[in-house]
This record gives structure tokens, C-alpha cells and sequence, in this order.
């Protein structure tokens, strides 16, 4: 009886089993988990034990390594060099480019603020460099390669691209310093690049277009011109942004026609409109939204669901300060982005920055 | 009428009867079954223990001991008239009611926060707390913080308070069919106050109130009886004995609960009145005491709540060990600390499956529900499984395994034993009706017979109608219906002239009746009685028709079979007749029953019939099945060894050639002493031996016998041989119906109460009632028990597969600065949404193999959820899930202009809201609308490819071992699953409106495709790893990967 206990001959199967209980303490049973020194055991297994399971998943994902390896091979397999397989419409990326501006900051938490002090020039050097090193595939030599002269009548023809320099920025050159010396900064526009993409030009004004843009456009259409562009325009998001700037100078007025469609040629360069904002209020956080103009951009604004548009923060600190303009808010960034520069702001404010640029200004500035 | 047994039982007699038991040796020292200490609660209680110890001392009173006139002074009382009504409202002021305090409810807030936060919703509870946390460190940190971690936690917090309702209403629901259980009807007792008669509600008895009680009346409370009149009492589900004990107002033994001057509370009187002192009223009353045990005692853990309890602790482990990891790679690469905190609290609550507790509980539910409607009502869910891993039944006898009902068994006449058909349904064998012997034992048994059937029960089958009357001549009256029809009219045409009813001296009955018979003027005397004092008075014996000389021959023949019977644990009745000479004793003759005038001595014996309180028609087959499948059936009964033993053996309890130690003495004709108990596979264990063995002894019998019956065990003992199995590891079903098995009941892994014949308190303390009182429904329960574990497995490895694929990309969006794969609502989506009904669909999935030839699980080893079913979900399956996942998500971005390697490291750039012209591979520009859109694209066609992948391993977890083609695809609940996910899949991507709601976009159906390769190679690769399972049984694979 005791050589099979709980054996039922009947059917084969074993019954249930008495055990004894288990009267180790915690610790012990910790201990025999960790390393088992009777079966040379860690962590409940032997060491061929961990080593055959070791080789299983190796295997396991090998194979598994490889057969995504082969899956990805496939989707190479149907993708084209040039251009994604998907385009416009098809494509996620739609036919409704949004609006990209230059400086942004290289940091991303500080989001689409552009800030700077005029009195404190490596605040704005910050900025010219941002600038300057977004044009420089502008600054290129341009003569060879594929590169061609453009105009309104002659686009580029197939496989060569468009010259685009920054010599017609005027107010916003790089000898100015695009304006980063002063209270009237540049700001850079360039339409998104959408693969394909045909604009359809408005050659007439429209409901919304700023007064200046629309007497331009009919200026346009009534010497029939053959100037197409997407045409630009900024203003400030809430009043209150649009009372602190003066005014916008476009450089020019939008992305001229004969840089689209977008091929995805080697080389090719996006049109820039410089964006001047003039005389812009010191010591606050202004909301600008600069949009496109065009028959097949959508316009939808706002911060994230915005289309055909795009929208940055500007401040200027340091010139004239007029406490009594000062805000509450633009006071707390102040004293939280650069508290230190607070206490040097007043004596340096007085004395006008060296650069004949930033003295016009200044002086325009001050006539406010 | 003593059975024959007492001739065999001198060593434990039946005098020294069950109660030997409610011995204070059982002493709570605070301890569990296996030597731990009990809960800490219970040690700060100490006065709850104090009581408990008290409830299972013995029984001390002395009521029954003290002569009648001074228990009238005690009580203030008189024979004749009773209480005075003043004194009735004091003792009723003073000792309150006379009702069992109901068994502490607890109160329905009580369960509701029990469902609300035990278990698994304790995890889904932290994980929606430190989702707030996390989203609280964000708002306090960023400007606009992404809502994602407080749309996790109310969703979180949703599904616990929705599931927690669920299983709160699922609960009520059975425990309101509990409660129209309740005997509703109010019971009255005749009570003599002032020298009226009243009748008064069982509830508003006094002490000393003097009570009447009549046979079918229920006593009303443990009364002192001073008159009685043929009274006898049931006390079955007090003491389990199945036979009506006599009642009488001689003190006969010192022991309370034997001597036969006391009836007790919640007892039948069957038979006969008798007339009584109210002596202990409510929870003071015998059956009070052991419902008050029976509540008091602690019940632990349901095996499947340890299981989900260590599948918690599996899962936190992994889900810490996976956070802290990455918390640490996370500051190694530069971030933030507080956004490491949240990467941290981010990968624990990803890990957390929401999903799951509403899959388990529905599970749970359905295998209720399916079981009730099998007989089985389950009052906890967590019980359903209980039955499956239970690999002890410790099954009461009377009631339970038996019909508790005495039917005729044996007949022996014409000098051979005749066995009559105990089933409950006559489809048992049947005997000759014709011969001449047969014809005479039916008509004494037909005559001398005072049951009669209780008027209106015409549609009853005969063995289930009521009877008027002692209970083995309600046998031989159900027997002689059965074999002769109306009987009622047999003795009508017989009818009775005179009759000498049974007493205690002469041991027999004798009636005289007139001859059917219109041409013979003889009378008939027929006699029944114990068969040595029946043979006593017999000159002649009737045999194959003719009358014989009662020689020594036949009377070694008539004790052979006597002896045969009584071994059987049968009670034996003899029966003789005369026919009486008309010329002595003509029509019309005077018979005098007081002072007999007609012969008593010279009669013709016929034969004897003996009786037993039969087995259930199923209960043999079903503890072969129990056997099977690795169960041990323990008879655990108050009645005597003999009976206990017989019936053991009639139900295969005792299987056939199995040997006690006594028979092996018997046979090899040597002293008990001088067996070896280990030879024995079978022992039959007496209480009052109990009493005396040592827990380890117990453990030794518990552990070296295969086949054990206790016999005269108290309610403490049956408590104690729970408690001894559950040390040895055993999960512990207990079955019962008296009030004397609910202490075992409550002790039990799982209770099993009868539904029909079982008392309330038993009810009450069960986890689970059986509605048809068939022990076979344990049967069903087993095997639904069993089916539900394996499917719960199945179901958790199911769900537990997508939780790689919902996990990685997190992890790759924080160590690859990728954008983010697949986002939090995309999660919710697949656990709450295509992954629920598949998951549910699989707890209707069939038994691989045969479920109840294999033995019950170990629960030391045999988890629910163990590293294999971890490493089989994670490492392998899930894996393949996740490749898929991420090749969707590639080929999207791809297709769409970023090439994988433009994708490392753009994270930051993507998420800035204030770049909006970020460039492709192709030299496009993309607003951050447009990326959000390709992103959230690319999160919709993730899901949508887990699930495709889904689709393979929902098939893949039908089965553990068998291949899908030998399974089959017939679980139509399953494959309405494949197709629901499916159109549930679509239904989100392509819906108008969900871009806005839930941040679905509508996919190229190519995109639907890339996870295919995927979907094959998981199924592929299962059935070729569950190939080599059936191949190499034992292997290293099935070590390493069979769950």
C-alpha cells in the first residue's frame, strides 16, 4: 500500500497527492530563489537551463528579425527614390501646404517664441545665426548645377530648379541684420513643399486680404500683369497684437508662381518672402499668424489645427521702456526668461546701439 | 426493532453515539488548518474567539436529569396548565425570542465595496491613481498637458466601478434566490398557558412554556419531554442518523444529547405526541450552537482568488521591473527627471490589462449561469472554479448520498435472499410477484401496517409520496403499493378486527383481519417484529408454498440471512402469520387487543424484510467519476459504521475487493491489533476513535487510505477532518444538508448545500446549493470548474498577448525618439473593445480532452497564469504582434514620405506644435496637422494590424496542446468574436466623426494588410510548437512553453 499510495488501479489516474507544507520562512524561500545551492539553481534554473532558454529565444528572434527584416525589404521594394507613394490628396500630407517661418529656436520647449533684448546683442545674435543658417543653401553658388533663371513667363524646365537668392530682402538683409538690432524684425515665410502641388493664384483681391495687398493685386490686374504669386500677408491674432506692431513690409509680396510645382528636384530651393514687422511694441508677447493666399489653400487658423497658415510669438525687450506700458505678464517672462539683464537694461538703453541700421530703428521708434 | 448491527458494533456502539464529539479538545489556538496563524482581525477579537470556544464545548445541562417535579419549580411551571402569561412576558422579555439570530449579513455597501475593490480591481484602482498622479505632475509642469493619462485614469476608474456593479448584481442575484429559500411560512406550537390550550408562533415560546407536539410538527424548541405517546423524532439533520429515534420521558443516558428524555430544536417528530418543558430556546438550542460555530468560523481564500492574487504579483513584477528599467535607460539618454517619472508611470499602467477583470468576471458569470442551469447555484462566483480544483469531497451521507428515505431492500423468503428495487425511479431489477411465499410476507406486510399515504398525492411517484407514519412501514407500505397496488383497498377488503400496536417490551405488532376471501370464514393473524422474538413464537415456517417444521436446519437458515442482512447495514423485520381455526374464532368473534384472547405463540413464519435508507440512483456512478478523475470521496457521517460502511460500499466509496482493517482481521482471523493499518486500503473510522487520534494520526489515516468513511462524527469532528485534509494541501469540498454538517460546510474550500432536503443553516453556510439535491450535479461542477480554468487560461493569454504590442511602442517612442506608434486611446480600444468579446468568447470553448480523467490541478504548482503563459504571451507571441505593429506603422510613414531612418530621432521636432514645416524624406513639408494626422493614421492602422494579428491568436489560444483542426472551429460565440473585433476594427477606423472623438482616421485598405505575414507566422509557428507538444510529451519544449 505504501509503495503506491493513492494509485487507482481502475482507471490510471493518480489521485490527489498529500504534500507536506511548506515551513521555510520568507526569507529562506527568498534566499532558494535567488541561488538554490542543492540543484544550482538561480533564480529557479540551472545554468544550462537558462542557457537552453537563452539559445530558444535567440533563435526565436533571429527568425523573427529576419522575417521582418524581409517584410521591410518588400516595402522598400515599392517605394520610389523620388518621390512617396502616396502624393497630394492620397496622401496624408493633403493638398493644402501650411506656412513654415524662420528664426524658431532650436529648442523645442520653447516652442515658436522668438525673443530678444536690443540692448543686449547676444540675445539677437541667437537669432541672425538661426537666420543665417537657414539661408545659406541660398547663399550657395548658384551658376552651375542645375539651376536656372526664372521669371513669371519662363519656369524652370524639367530636372532644373529655380535660383532663389536673399539679395531682395531689403530691409530684412543680412546687413541690417534682418532687423534683430532694432524693434523691427524679419521673419522668414516659406510655403510647405507638397510634391506635385499646382498653385491656383488669385489675380484678384480678396475678402480679408489686408489693404495694401489687395490694391497691389488690382494694381496687378490692371497693368495684366503675368506676376503670379501666392501672396502673404500677417496681422496679429488678438487686438491687442495687432495694435503693438506698426505695420508689415513683405519682401517680397508672396512665393512667386514659376518655384511650383514642387518635383522634388535635386537642388531645389523654396521662395522666401521676408516678413518686416515693424515697431513692434517692446516688453510684450505678441501673437502673429501669417498666412497664404491662394484659390487652393485653405485657411484655417489657430494654433493646432491651422492650415495655410502659421502663427509665432514675437518679443522685444529693452528699448524705451515705458513702465506704464509694461504688462503684468510681459514683466513675469521677463523676470523669469532673464532676470539678470533686468537690473543692466536702464543705463544701456539710453546709449543707441553702433549699428547705423539699428540707430533708423530706433529713431523711427522713437517717433511713435 | 434494534438492527441486527448491534450485535457487531459492541466496540463503538451506538450508545456512545455521535455526540462523543463536542469535546473541547478541538481548542481555537488561533491557527489555520496548515499550522499559520489565523488572521490577525481574529487575534485583536478576542472575544469572538472566546465565544467560538465556547460554542464548541459540550453540551452541559441538566435538565434531563433532574426529576419532573423540580424542573417544573425551576421553571415556574405545571404540567397541566403551563406558564402563567405574566410569567411567559417576563421570560419572553428577558430571553427575547425564541428564533435563530440570523447569521450576521453584511451589509450591502460592505459587498458592494468588496467587488468594488478587491482582488484585481485593487490594481486597475492604483493604476488609475497613478495615471492622475502622472497627469497632475504634467499640469503642474507644462502649460497645455496632454490629456492622455486623465483619460486613462477615468477610464480605468470606469471599468472598475462598471465591473464592480456587474459582479455586485450578479452576487445579489443569487443571493436572492438564497432567500426565497427561507421558509417563509411561520410555524406554530401548541403551548398550554393558564391551563389553555394556544397556539402560539414558534417564535414567541418561553422557557418552561409546556409545548404538545404532534408526528409531521416540527419542534419548536429543545423541550424536557414528560408524556409521550409512540413519539418518535428525526433527528437526520441534527446527527445525520437516518433512522427516527424513540422518544420517551426516562432519563436513559448522562449525556444530553442521548438520553431520550430531550428533543431538540428544528427536529421532525415523525411519529406519535408527546408532551414537554420548553428547556432552552434560539441560539441557545443544540441546532443554534452549531449555526452559531458554523458563522463564526473564518473562511479563507477561494483557490481562484490565490490564483488571480498571484497573477497580480506576476504582472506588477513585470510591469515594475519593466518601468523601473526604462526610468533608469530614460535618465541614461538625458531626459527630464519628471519625465522619466511619467515614462515610468506610463509603461506601469500600460502593463496594467484593463480589459481582463471584465473578462474574468464575465467568465465567472457565464459558467455560473451555465451551471445553474444544470443544478448547480453558485453564491460566490469565485466558487465556480472552486469545484474544479478540489481534489477531496468529503460527502455527508444521510440526504446527500442516500435518499434519506427507508425503502425496502431485502426480502428473504422461501429460504433465499430477494433484493427489491431501491432506486428512485424502478429501474433497478425486479422480482417474482408470483410465488406462493412472496404472496403470504406481502400480505402480512400489507395488513400489519399502520402507515398510510397522505391524502392528495395521486400524481407523486409512490416512493415520493408522504406517508402518516413510522418510517419502516411507510418502506414496506411504498414496497407493497409498488408490488401490489391499491393497497389501501386490500385492507379495506381485509379488514381489521384487532390489533396490538408495537412497544418497547414485546417487540412486535399483531393485528387480526378478516379473510378476502368470501368462501374461507378463517381470520388471519399477521405479525411483524424483530426477527429473533418473531421466530420465537413460530412452530412452522412457510417455504415454496408449503408448511415445514421449524428445524434447526431452517433456523441456521433463518440466522445466516438474518446475520446477512443486518452486515449489510440493514434494519431487519420478521414477519409471521396464522390462519386462525374458524371453529375457535368465527365471523363476529370478539377479539380483545388489551387482554389477548387469541394465540400469540405457534405461528407460521413467512420471512423477513429488511430496509435501508437507499443511495441515490446517480451517486454511484458519480463518485466513479469523481474517482476518475482524481478525487478522493471521503464519507464523513453522524450515522453508525455499519450502515455508513454499506453504503459506502453500495456507492463505490468503498470500492469492491477494498479491505478495512477489520475485515482483514476477520479474514485472516487475528486481533485488530495485529494488522497492519498500511494494508488496508479502506478504513472506516468512529467517532469516538477520532476523538482520541492526534493530528497526526489523523493526517497518517487522511494520507495511507484511499477509501475512508467517518462514521458517528459531531459536527466538531467533521470540522476537524476538513481542517485535516486541507493541512495536508487538499482542496476540500464538503457536502451536506443538516445543520450538522454547516460548520464543515463553511470550513470547506467549497460548500455544497442541498437545495431540496437542506436545512438553512447548511444554505447558509455553503458557497454553493445543489437545486435537485443530486450528487451527481458535483459532477457537472467539477467538470465546469475544471473547463473554466483552462479557459480562463486561455482567456488571459489571450489578453495578455496584445499587451507587447501596446507596450513597445511606447517604449520605442521613448528610446528611439520615434512618434509615437500607437497612442493611449488606441489601447483602451483594443482591451476594452476588440479584445473583450473574444476573450469572453473563449470561456465556451470545449475540453480539449477528456477534463475529468485527469487529476485534479496541484495548487502549489499548477498556476493559472505561470511564467510560461508569460513567457509564451510576451516573449513569443506578443513579440511577433508587436513586429507586425511597428511594420504597419513603418510602411505608413513610408508610404507616406518618412523613411524609417528619418523617423529616429524627429520625436521632438514632431511634437512641437511650433514647427510646422517639418520635412520628409522626400523634401516635403509637414504642417503639424497633417503629422498629427499621419501619426494618429498610423495609431488606427496599428491597432487595426493587432487586430489581425488578434484574429491568429484568439485560434491559437483555442487550444493548449490539440491542433485547431482537431478542435475544430464550432465555438460559435469564438467565431462571432473573429467577426466582431473585425467589424468593431472597422467600424472605428472608418466612421465619420471618430477622427474628432477618438483620434481614429479611416485606412487604405492595403494598410490592413502588411499585418498578415504576421498573422500567418504566429498561427504556423503555434501549431508547429504544439506538433512537437503532442510528439515529444514531456519535452523541453513542453517544460518550457506548455501554460
Amino acid at each position: 500500500m505504501a509503495s503506491s499510495p493513492g494509485k487507482n488501479a481502475d482507471n490510471g489516474v493518480v489521485e490527489f497527492q498529500f504534500y507536506k507544507p511548506d515551513n521555510r520562512t520568507k526569507w529562506e524561500a527568498f534566499q532558494k530563489a535567488i541561488y538554490d545551492k542543492s540543484s544550482n539553481q538561480f533564480l529557479g534554473r540551472t545554468p544550462k537551463s537558462w542557457g537552453q532558454l537563452l539559445v530558444f529565444y535567440s533563435i526565436f528572434y533571429i527568425v523573427l528579425a529576419a522575417l521582418f527584416a524581409i517584410c521591410m525589404q518588400g516595402l522598400f521594394a515599392t517605394l520610389h527614390e523620388r518621390e512617396p507613394k502616396w502624393k497630394l490628396g492620397s496622401s496624408l500630407i493633403g493638398d493644402n501646404p501650411g506656412l513654415g517661418f524662420r528664426p524658431i529656436s532650436n529648442k523645442t520647449e520653447e516652442g515658436s517664441l522668438i525673443w530678444y533684448n536690443v540692448t543686449n546683442a547676444t540675445t539677437s545674435e541667437k537669432w541672425i545665426k538661426f537666420v543665417d543658417d537657414f539661408l545659406i543653401p541660398y547663399r550657395q553658388n548658384q551658376s552651375d548645377k542645375n539651376f536656372v533663371d526664372c521669371n513669371f513667363t519662363s519656369p524652370p524646365p524639367e530636372g532644373e530648379v529655380c535660383r532663389a537668392t536673399p539679395d531682395q530682402f531689403e530691409n530684412c538683409s543680412p546687413e541690417r541684420k534682418y532687423g534683430y538690432g532694432g524693434m523691427s524684425p524679419c521673419i522668414f515665410l516659406k510655403l510647405n513643399r507638397i510634391i506635385d502641388w499646382k498653385p491656383k493664384y488669385f489675380t484678384s483681391p480678396q475678402k480679408g486680404m489686408p489693404q495694401e495687398l489687395s490694391s497691389y493685386i488690382e494694381k496687378l490686374e490692371i497693368a495684366n500683369s503675368t506676376e503670379r504669386r501666392i501672396w502673404v500677408s500677417c496681422n496679429g491674432v488678438n487686438d491687442v497684437d495687432k495694435e503693438s506692431i506698426k505695420g508689415f513690409n513683405y519682401y517680397p509680396k508672396g512665393f512667386a508662381s514659376f518655384y511650383y510645382p514642387f518635383k522634388n528636384v535635386k537642388n531645389y530651393l523654396s521662395p522666401i518672402v521676408a516678413v518686416e514687422l515693424i515697431d513692434v511694441r517692446p516688453n510684450i508677447v505678441i501673437l502673429v499668424e501669417c498666412r497664404a493666399w491662394a484659390s487652393n489653400v485653405k485657411y484655417v487658423g489657430g494654433t493646432l489645427n491651422r492650415a495655410g497658415s502659421v502663427t509665432f510669438e514675437i518679443q522685444v525687450d529693452g528699448a524705451y521702456e515705458n513702465p506704464s506700458l509694461k504688462t503684468a505678464k510681459s514683466a513675469k517672462i521677463e523676470a523669469t526668461i532673464k532676470p539678470e539683464n533686468k537690473t543692466d537694461a536702464v543705463p544701456t538703453t539710453l546709449a543707441p546701439a553702433s549699428s547705423s541700421q539699428a540707430t533708423t530703428t530706433v529713431v523711427n521708434a522713437s517717433t511713435i | 426493532m434494534t438492527s441486527k448491527g448491534k450485535l457487531n458494533i459492541d466496540e463503538h456502539g451506538r450508545s456512545d453515539s455521535y455526540r462523543v464529539a463536542t469535546i473541547p479538545s478541538n481548542y481555537d489556538d488561533n491557527k489555520t488548518a496548515d499550522g499559520r496563524p489565523k488572521s490577525r482581525r481574529k487575534v485583536k477579537k478576542i472575544r469572538k474567539a472566546d465565544d467560538l470556544d465556547d460554542l464548541k464545548q459540550e453540551l452541559d445541562i441538566d435538565y434531563h436529569k433532574i426529576s419532573p417535579e423540580e424542573l417544573y419549580q425551576r421553571f415556574q411551571t405545571h404540567p397541566e396548565n403551563g406558564l402563567s402569561h405574566a410569567k411567559a412576558k417576563e421570560n419572553l422579555d428577558r430571553d427575547g425570542p425564541n428564533a435563530l439570530t440570523p447569521p450576521k449579513t453584511t451589509p450591502e455597501w460592505v459587498k458592494f465595496c468588496k467587488n468594488l475593490f478587491g482582488g484585481f480591481a485593487l490594481l486597475l484602482w492604483i493604476g488609475a491613481i497613478l495615471c492622475f498622479i502622472a497627469y497632475s505632475i504634467q499640469a503642474s509642469t507644462v502649460e497645455e498637458p496632454a490629456d492622455d493619462n486623465l483619460y486613462l485614469g477615468v477610464v480605468l476608474a470606469a471599468v472598475v466601478i462598471v465591473t464592480g456593479i456587474f459582479s455586485y448584481y450578479q452576487e445579489s442575484k443569487s443571493s436572492k434566490i438564497m432567500e426565497s429559500f427561507k421558509n417563509m411560512v411561520p410555524q406554530f406550537a401548541t403551548v398550554l398557558r393558564e391551563g389553555e390550550k394556544l397556539t402560539l408562533r414558534a417564535e414567541d415560546l418561553v422557557l418552561g412554556d409546556v409545548v404538545e407536539v404532534k408526528f409531521g410538527d416540527r419542534i419548536p424548541a429543545d423541550i424536557r419531554i414528560i408524556e409521550t405517546r409512540g413519539f418518535k423524532v428525526d433527528n437526520s439533520s441534527l446527527t445525520g442518523e437516518s433512522e427516527p429515534q424513540s422518544r420517551s420521558p426516562d432519563f436513559t443516558h448522562e449525556n444530553p444529547l442521548e438520553t431520550k428524555n430531550l428533543a431538540f430544536f428544528s427536529t421532525n417528530a415523525v411519529e406519535g405526541t408527546a408532551k414537554g418543558v420548553v428547556i432552552s430556546c434560539g441560539d441557545n438550542t443544540v441546532m443554534g450552537r452549531i449555526a452559531g460555530l458554523a458563522s463564526g468560523l473564518d473562511t479563507g481564500e477561494t483557490p481562484i482568488a490565490k490564483e488571480i492574487h498571484h497573477f497580480i504579483q506576476l504582472i506588477t513584477g513585470v510591469a515594475v521591473f519593466l518601468g523601473v528599467t526604462f526610468f533608469v535607460i530614460a535618465f541614461i539618454l538625458g531626459y527630464h527627471w519628471l519625465d522619466a517619472v511619467i515614462f515610468l508611470i506610463g509603461i506601469i499602467v500600460a502593463n496594467v490589462p484593463e480589459g481582463l477583470l471584465a473578462t474574468v468576471t464575465v467568465c465567472l458569470t457565464l459558467t455560473a449561469k451555465r451551471m445553474a442551469s444544470k443544478n448547480c447555484l453558485v453564491k460566490n462566483l469565485e466558487a465556480v472554479e472552486t469545484l474544479g480544483s478540489t481534489s477531496t469531497i468529503c460527502s455527508d451521507k444521510t440526504g446527500t448520498l442516500t435518499q434519506n428515505r427507508m425503502t425496502v431492500a431485502h426480502m428473504w423468503f422461501d429460504n433465499q435472499i430477494i433484493e427489491a428495487d431501491t432506486t428512485e425511479d424502478q429501474s433497478g431489477v425486479q422480482y417474482d410477484r408470483t410465488s406462493p411465499g412472496f404472496k403470504a410476507l406481502s400480505r402480512i406486510a400489507t395488513l400489519c401496517n399502520r402507515a398510510e399515504f397522505k391524502p392528495g398525492q395521486d400524481g407523486v411517484a409512490i416512493l415520493k409520496r408522504e406517508v402518516n407514519g413510522d418510517a419502516s412501514e411507510a418502506a414496506l407500505l411504498k414496497c407493497m403499493e409498488l408490488a401490489l397496488g391499491d393497497i389501501m383497498s386490500i385492507r379495506r377488503k381485509n379488514k381489521k378486527v384487532c390489533e396490538i400496536p408495537f412497544n418497547s417490551t414485546n417487540k412486535y405488532q399483531v393485528s387480526v383481519h378478516e379473510n378476502e376471501d368470501p368462501n374461507d370464514p378463517r381470520h388471519i393473524l399477521v405479525m411483524k417484529g424483530a426477527p429473533e422474538r418473531i421466530l420465537e413464537r413460530c412452530n412452522t415456517i412457510f417455504i415454496c408454498g408449503k408448511e415445514k417444521v421449524l428445524d434447526e436446519e431452517m433456523k441456521e437458515a433463518f440466522n445466516n440471512a438474518y446475520l446477512e442482512l443486518g452486515g449489510l447495514g440493514e434494519r431487519v423485520l420478521g414477519f409471521c402469520d396464522f390462519m386462525m381455526p374458524s371453529d375457535k374464532y368465527p365471523i363476529g368473534f370478539k377479539f380483545n387487543s388489551d387482554d389477548a384472547n387469541f394465540p400469540l405463540d405457534g405461528l407460521r413464519f413467512v420471512g423477513l424484510m429488511s430496509m435501508i435508507d437507499p443511495p441515490r440512483a446517480a451517486v454511484p456512478d458519480a463518485v466513479a467519476k469523481c474517482r476518475s478523475a482524481g478525487i478522493k470521496v471521503i464519507m464523513v457521517t453522524g450515522d453508525h459504521p455499519i450502515t455508513a460502511k454499506a453504503i459506502a460500499k453500495s456507492v463505490g466509496i468503498i470500492s469492491e475487493g477494498n479491505e478495512t482493517v477489520e475485515d482483514i482481521a476477520q479474514r485472516l482471523n487475528i486481533p485488530v491489533s495485529e494488522v497492519n493499518p498500511r494494508e488496508a486500503k479502506a478504513a472506516v473510522v468512529h467517532g469516538s476513535d477520532l476523538r482520541d487520534l492526534s493530528s497526526d494520526q489523523l493526517d497518517e489515516i487522511l494520507r495511507y487510505h484511499t477509501e475512508i468513511v467517518f462514521a458517528r462524527t459531531s459536527p466538531q469532528q467533521k470540522l476537524i477532518i476538513v481542517e485535516g485534509c486541507q493541512r495536508m494541501g487538499a482542496i476540500v469540498a464538503v457536502t451536506g444538508d443538516g445543520v450538522n454538517d454547516s460548520p464543515a460546510l463553511k470550513k470547506a474550500d467549497i460548500g455544497v448545500a442541498m437545495g431540496i432536503a437542506g436545512s438553512d443553516v447548511s444554505k447558509q453556510a455553503a458557497d454553493m446549493i445543489l437545486l435537485d439535491d443530486n450528487f451527481a450535479s458535483i459532477v457537472t461542477g467539477v467538470e465546469e470548474g475544471r473547463l473554466i480554468f483552462d479557459n480562463l487560461k486561455k482567456s488571459i493569454a489571450y489578453t495578455l498577448t496584445s499587451n507587447i504590442p501596446e507596450i513597445s511602442p511606447f517604449l520605442a517612442f521613448i528610446l528611439c525618439d520615434i512618434p509615437l506608434p500607437l497612442g493611449t486611446v488606441t489601447i483602451l480600444c483594443i482591451d476594452l473593445g476588440t479584445d473583450m468579446v473574444p476573450a469572453i468568447s473563449l470561456a465556451y470553448e470545449e475540453a480539449e480532452s477528456d477534463i475529468m480523467k485527469r487529476p485534479p490541478r496541484d495548487p502549489q504548482n499548477d498556476k493559472l497564469v505561470n511564467d510560461r503563459l508569460i513567457s509564451m504571451a510576451y516573449g513569443q507571441i506578443g513579440m511577433i504582434q508587436a513586429a507586425a505593429g511597428f511594420f504597419v506603422y513603418f510602411v505608413i510613414m513610408a508610404e507616406n514620405g518618412f523613411l524609417p531612418m528619418k523617423l529616429f530621432g524627429i520625436r521632438k521636432q514632431w511634437d512641437s506644435k511650433a514647427v510646422n514645416d517639418l520635412t520628409d524624406s522626400y523634401g516635403q513639408e509637414w504642417t503639424y496637422r497633417d503629422r498629427k494626422t499621419l501619426e494618429y493614421t498610423c495609431h488606427t492602422a496599428f491597432f487595426v494590424s493587432i487586430v489581425v494579428v488578434q484574429w491568429a491568436d484568439l485560434i491559437i489560444c483555442k487550444t493548449r496542446r490539440n491542433s485547431i483542426v482537431h478542435q475544430g472551429m464550432r465555438n460559435w460565440a469564438l467565431n462571432f468574436g473573429l467577426i466582431f473585433e473585425t467589424a468593431l476594427a472597422a467600424f472605428l477606423s472608418y466612421t465619420p466623426g471618430m477622427d474628432k472623438g477618438l483620434r481614429m482616421f479611416p485606412l487604405k485598405f492595403v494598410w490592413w494588410l502588411p499585418a498578415i505575414p504576421f498573422m500567418l507566422s504566429i498561427f504556423i509557428y503555434d501549431e508547429v510548437r504544439r506538433f512537437y507538444l503532442r510528439r515529444c510529451p514531456g519535452g523541453w519544449l513542453e517544460q518550457e512553453t506548455y501554460y
